[in-house]
C-alpha cells in the first residue's frame, strides 16, 4: 500500500530541538504555528503521529494528505 | 470539585482532557474530600483483555471493603470469557453493601479492545444509583456516550473546566508561589497558556528563579513560541547542570527506582535526589507499586529531546545500561524494552530465548511475538530456539499465519545454516507448532505431532504442548479414540496445570466426549478449558478459540443454540487468519449447523459456502469435508420441511412486525419494547403466527417464514 505525504499544522511555534521527535518530517515555523511535512506509510503510522502530537500537549490545527502522484 | 459533586446522579463522570491538565490530581483530591470509599484502577495496555480488566476492578473493589468483590472474582475464575455474569456479581456485591462506592478508571484511553469497552457499557447500563464510575482519559472513549447523555447518566469534566482561571493562576503563582506579579501580568500569562495547568506549573518553576518576573512575563506573552517548548527549555536550563543531567537521563528511563538510577547514571545518591525532586514538585512522582518513580510525561518528552541534542550517544548508553541492570535484577520484560530501544538486537534475542517459557506460560505470548518481530531475520535465524519460540507465540496468539510461517521458515534456515546450534528442543517445538496449526494438511500434521511427542520424551518443557497438538491433529483426522488417549496423557502430566497446552487438550477431550454423547464429561472438560484460558488471560487467542469451539459444540449437542452460536462466533473470530486455516473452516461449518437449527437457513447456507471456499484453498482436510456433507444434508432437510404445507392464512400487519424480529436475539420482552407492545401481546401474536405457519417453535417459524419469503430481505423460493 503506497504511503502518502502528510502536512500537519500545530498551534504554536516549535523550536528545532523538537525536530527529532518527528523523524522524517521537516519542521517550518509560520506565524503562530508550526508546519510538519513528511511521509506516512499507512493509517496506523498516522495514528501514532497524532498520539505523539498529543503527548507533547500540542493542538492539532490540520492534517492534510498531499497527493504527490501526478494526475491522469 | 463542584462539577465532580454535580455528577452525583450520573452513572459515568467522564474527565477528559489532554496530558497536563491535572485530571488525576483533581480526582484524587476530590476522592480524599468525600466520605464515600473509592476503588482506584489505573489501566495500562495489558488490561485490554476483559477477564484481566474485571479481575483488576473486582480486586480494587474488594480492597475497598472485603467481601464486595469476592463472588465476582470467583465468577471470573470460572466463567472464562463471559464477564457479564461477573459484572452482575460485582454490582450485587456493591448493592448489598448499601453504601456509596466510586470506581475510578484512570487512563481509560489505553483501552481499545471492543469487548472491554462493551463490558464497560454493560456495567454502566446496570449500575445502581449508589455507585458511580469516574473515568479519566486523554481521549473520548468509544463507549455508548450518546445513550448515556440522553438518559442524563453522563457528567463531563473537560479541559475548559480543568483549565485554570485567572483566580486559580493567581493562587498558584502569587499566593503559593510567592512570585511578585501584577494582575495584568497574571491575566497575560493565563491567556498565553490558555490556563493549561502543566504550563502554569512550569511557569511557576521558571519565574521563581528570576529577578524580574514581570518583564519576563511581558516578553513571553508577546511571542508565538509553543508554551511548553519554551517553558520546558527555561525550566531545564535553570537547573544546575548536575540536576539537569539527572532529570533528562531519568526521563529516558521512563520508569525507574533509585538503585536503577544509581546504576545507569553512575551515582550513589539517587534516593536523596529523587526525594528532593518529589518534594519540590519538579514533576517527579511516585508510582503505585513499590519504589518506582516517573517523570511527568510532558517534561520527560522535552528533557529527552534536550539530551539528544547535547549528547547523542547518551540515550543509547542509558538504554543499554538499563537493560543490563533490569536483566540482572530479575525484570526481563522491562529489560527487553530498553534493549530494543538501544537497538541491541542480540541482547533482545538472548533475553527472549532465556525467558520465552515464562512469557508463553503467563499469557504473554503477544508480547513475545511483538518483540520477535522487531528483530532482523539473520538475528533470528542464528537462534533456532528463538525462531521456534516465536512460531509458538504466533500460533498461540493466532491470526498471524504469515508471521508463523516466516518464523518456521527461519527455524528451518537455522537448522541448515547453523546445525551446531540446532537442538532437539527446537525440533520438538517446531514440530509441535506444525501439528497444532495443521499447516500443510492433516496427515502431515499428525506425523509432525507424532514426532513432537517422541522428541518431548527428553524435552519435558514441550511435553504437554506436543501431546495436545498431536491430539488436536488426530481429532481433525477423525481418529477420535487415539485423540482421546493422547489428550488424556497431556492432562495427566504432573505440570499440566501450569501449561497452556492443557487447555487445548481439554478442548479436544470435550469434543470427543460430546461426539460419544458423554455430555457430563464433555461439560467438565469444556468448562475446565474455558476457565484455564480465562485464568491465564488468553481468551482472545487461538488457544482461547479452541476452548470456545469445544463449548459451542457441547451447547449444540445439548440444544442450547443461542449459547452455542455465541461461543462459536467468538471462536470463528479468533480462528480467522491472514491465510486459509482449517480450524477456521471447521468452525464455520459448526456455525452453519447451529444457525440452521435456529431456523436461519439462508445464513446457514452462506456460512457453509464460506467454509467450502476456504477448504478449497487447503490440501488434505481430514474429517472436515465429511462434516460439511453432513451439515449440507441437515440444512437441505430443514429447507424442505420449511417449504411443506399448504398456503397459509396471511399474517396481519401487527403479526408481521413481530415476525420480522423473531430471527433476532431479542427476548419477548425486548421485542415488546421495540414495538411498544406488552410481552403478553407479543406472545399472543406469536401463537397466532405459529398456527398460521404450521409450526411449533420460534426457530421453525423463522425457517418457514424465510423459505416463504415473508422476512424482509429474503428471496421468495421455489
Amino acid at each position: 500500500m503506497p504511503g502518502r505525504i502528510y502536512r500537519l499544522v500545530v498551534e504554536g511555534e516549535l523550536s528545532d530541538r523538537v525536530g527529532p521527535a518527528f523523524e522524517g518530517f521537516s519542521l517550518v515555523r509560520e506565524d503562530g504555528s508550526t508546519v510538519l511535512v513528511g511521509p506516512v506509510r499507512d493509517q496506523a503510522e498516522l495514528q501514532g503521529l497524532l498520539n505523539r502530537i498529543s503527548d507533547f500537549g500540542l493542538t492539532l490545527l490540520s492534517a492534510t494528505a498531499i497527493d504527490n502522484r501526478s494526475p491522469g | 470539585m463542584r462539577s465532580l459533586d454535580a455528577g452525583q446522579d450520573a452513572a459515568l463522570t467522564l474527565v477528559a482532557a489532554p496530558a497536563g491538565y491535572g485530571k488525576s490530581t483533581a480526582v484524587r483530591a476530590w476522592c480524599a474530600s468525600k466520605n464515600a470509599p473509592f476503588a482506584w484502577v489505573t489501566l495500562d495496555a495489558g488490561d485490554n483483555d476483559p477477564v484481566r480488566l474485571w479481575r483488576y476492578v473486582a480486586t480494587a473493589v474488594e480492597r475497598v471493603r472485603g467481601g464486595l468483590g469476592r463472588t465476582s472474582l470467583q465468577r471470573l475464575a470460572v466463567s472464562g470469557g463471559a464477564v457479564e455474569a461477573a459484572i452482575d456479581e460485582l454490582i450485587n456485591g456493591i448493592t448489598a453493601y448499601g453504601g456509596e462506592v466510586v470506581i475510578v478508571l484512570d487512563d481509560l484511553h489505553v483501552l481499545h479492545d471492543e469487548q472491554c469497552l462493551g463490558s464497560l457499557d454493560y456495567l454502566l447500563e446496570h449500575l445502581v444509583s449508589t455507585t458511580r464510575v469516574v473515568a479519566i482519559t486523554r481521549s473520548d472513549p468509544r463507549l455508548a456516550l450518546p445513550r448515556l447523555r440522553a438518559r442524563g447518566a453522563l457528567c463531563e469534566l473537560r479541559a475548559d473546566e480543568l483549565a485554570f482561571t485567572t483566580g486559580e493562576a493567581n493562587e498558584l503563582l502569587v499566593a503559593r508561589g510567592g512570585i511578585s506579579l501584577e494582575q495584568p501580568e497574571i491575566d497575560a500569562l493565563r491567556r498565553r497558556t490558555e490556563g493549561w495547568p502543566a504550563a502554569l506549573y512550569l511557569a511557576l518553576l521558571w519565574l521563581r528563579n528570576l529577578d524580574d518576573p514581570s518583564s519576563a512575563v511581558r516578553e513571553f506573552g508577546a511571542r508565538h513560541r509553543f508554551v511548553a517548548d519554551f517553558l520546558a527549555d527555561e525550566v531545564l536550563g535553570a537547573l544546575e547542570a548536575d540536576l539537569r543531567g539527572f532529570v533528562s537521563r531519568a526521563s529516558v528511563l521512563g520508569r525507574f527506582t533509585p538503585p536503577l538510577c544509581d546504576a545507569v547514571l553512575e551515582r550513589v545518591d539517587s534516593t536523596a535526589v529523587l526525594a528532593e525532586l518529589e518534594r519540590s514538585n519538579l514533576f517527579v512522582r511516585r508510582l503505585e507499586r513499590g519504589h518506582w518513580y516517573t517523570i511527568h510525561s510532558l517534561l520527560a518528552e522535552y528533557a529527552t529531546l534536550q539530551l539528544a541534542s547535547e549528547d547523542p550517544d547518551a540515550i543509547r548508553n542509558i538504554h543499554q545500561r538499563a537493560a543490563t541492570w533490569l536483566r540482572d535484577h530479575g525484570m526481563p520484560v522491562e529489560a527487553v524494552g530498553h534493549a530494543a530501544a538501544a537497538g541491541d538486537h542480540a541482547v533482545v534475542a538472548e533475553l527472549l530465548v532465556e525467558h520465552h517459557l515464562t512469557l508463553l506460560r503467563s499469557g504473554n505470548a503477544a508480547t513475545l511475538l511483538k518483540w520477535v518481530r522487531t528483530l532482523p531475520d539473520d538475528c533470528v535465524a542464528e537462534r533456532p530456539e528463538l525462531a521456534a519460540a516465536g512460531a509458538t507465540a504466533a500460533a498461540t496468539v493466532g491470526q498471524h499465519g504469515l508471521e508463523r510461517r516466516r518464523l518456521l521458515h527461519l527455524a528451518d534456515r537455522a537448522r541448515t545454516e547453523h546445525p551446531e546450534r540446532w537442538t532437539p528442543y527446537a525440533e520438538a517445538v517446531a514440530a509441535m507448532v506444525r501439528a497444532s496449526m495443521v499447516d500443510g494438511g492433516v496427515e502431515s500434521a499428525v506425523s509432525a505431532g507424532r514426532r513432537a511427542v517422541a522428541l518431548s520424551a527428553s524435552e519435558d518443557d514441550v511435553a504437554v504442548a506436543a501431546l495436545a497438538g498431536y491430539a488436536g491433529a488426530l481429532y481433525l483426522a477423525g481418529a477420535i479414540d487415539e485423540a482421546w488417549a493422547v489428550a488424556s496423557l497431556a492432562v495427566e502430566h504432573p505440570d499440566a496445570e501450569r501449561r497452556p497446552g492443557t487447555a487445548l487438550a481439554r478442548s479436544t477431550l470435550a469434543l470427543v466426549a460430546t461426539e460419544r454423547e458423554w455430555l457430563e464429561a464433555a461439560r467438565g472438560h469444556a468448562e475446565s478449558a474455558k476457565s484455564m484460558v480465562g485464568r491465564i488471560g488468553i481468551n482472545r487467542t487461538w488457544l482461547g478459540a479452541n476452548a470456545a469451539a469445544a463449548l459451542g459444540v457441547l451447547f449444540t449437542a445439548e440444544g442450547q443454540h443461542g449459547e452455542a452460536e455465541r461461543e462459536l462466533a467468538g471462536a470463528e473470530h479468533f480462528f480467522r487468519d491472514e491465510i486459509a486455516s482449517l480450524h477456521h473452516a471447521w468452525v464455520l461449518v459448526l456455525l452453519a449447523r447451529v444457525r440452521s437449527r435456529r431456523g436461519r437457513l439462508e445464513e446457514a447456507q452462506a456460512t457453509l459456502r464460506a467454509a467450502i471456499d476456504e477448504l478449497a484453498q487447503l490440501g488434505d482436510c481430514g474429517r472436515v469435508p465429511s462434516l460439511i456433507a453432513e451439515v449440507e444434508r441437515e440444512v437441505g432437510a430443514a429447507r424442505a420441511r420449511a417449504l411443506e404445507g399448504a398456503a397459509l392464512e396471511a399474517p396481519t400487519g401487527a403479526e408481521l412486525a413481530v415476525l420480522q424480529l423473531l430471527p433476532s436475539e431479542l427476548t419477548t420482552r425486548q421485542i415488546g419494547s421495540a414495538l411498544f407492545l406488552s410481552p403478553n401481546t407479543v406472545r399472543s401474536h406469536a401463537r397466532v403466527l405459529y398456527r398460521k405457519l404450521g409450526v411449533n417453535s420460534r426457530s421453525e417459524a423463522v425457517a418457514r417464514a424465510e423459505a416463504l419469503g415473508l422476512l424482509d430481505g429474503t428471496q421468495s423460493s421455489g
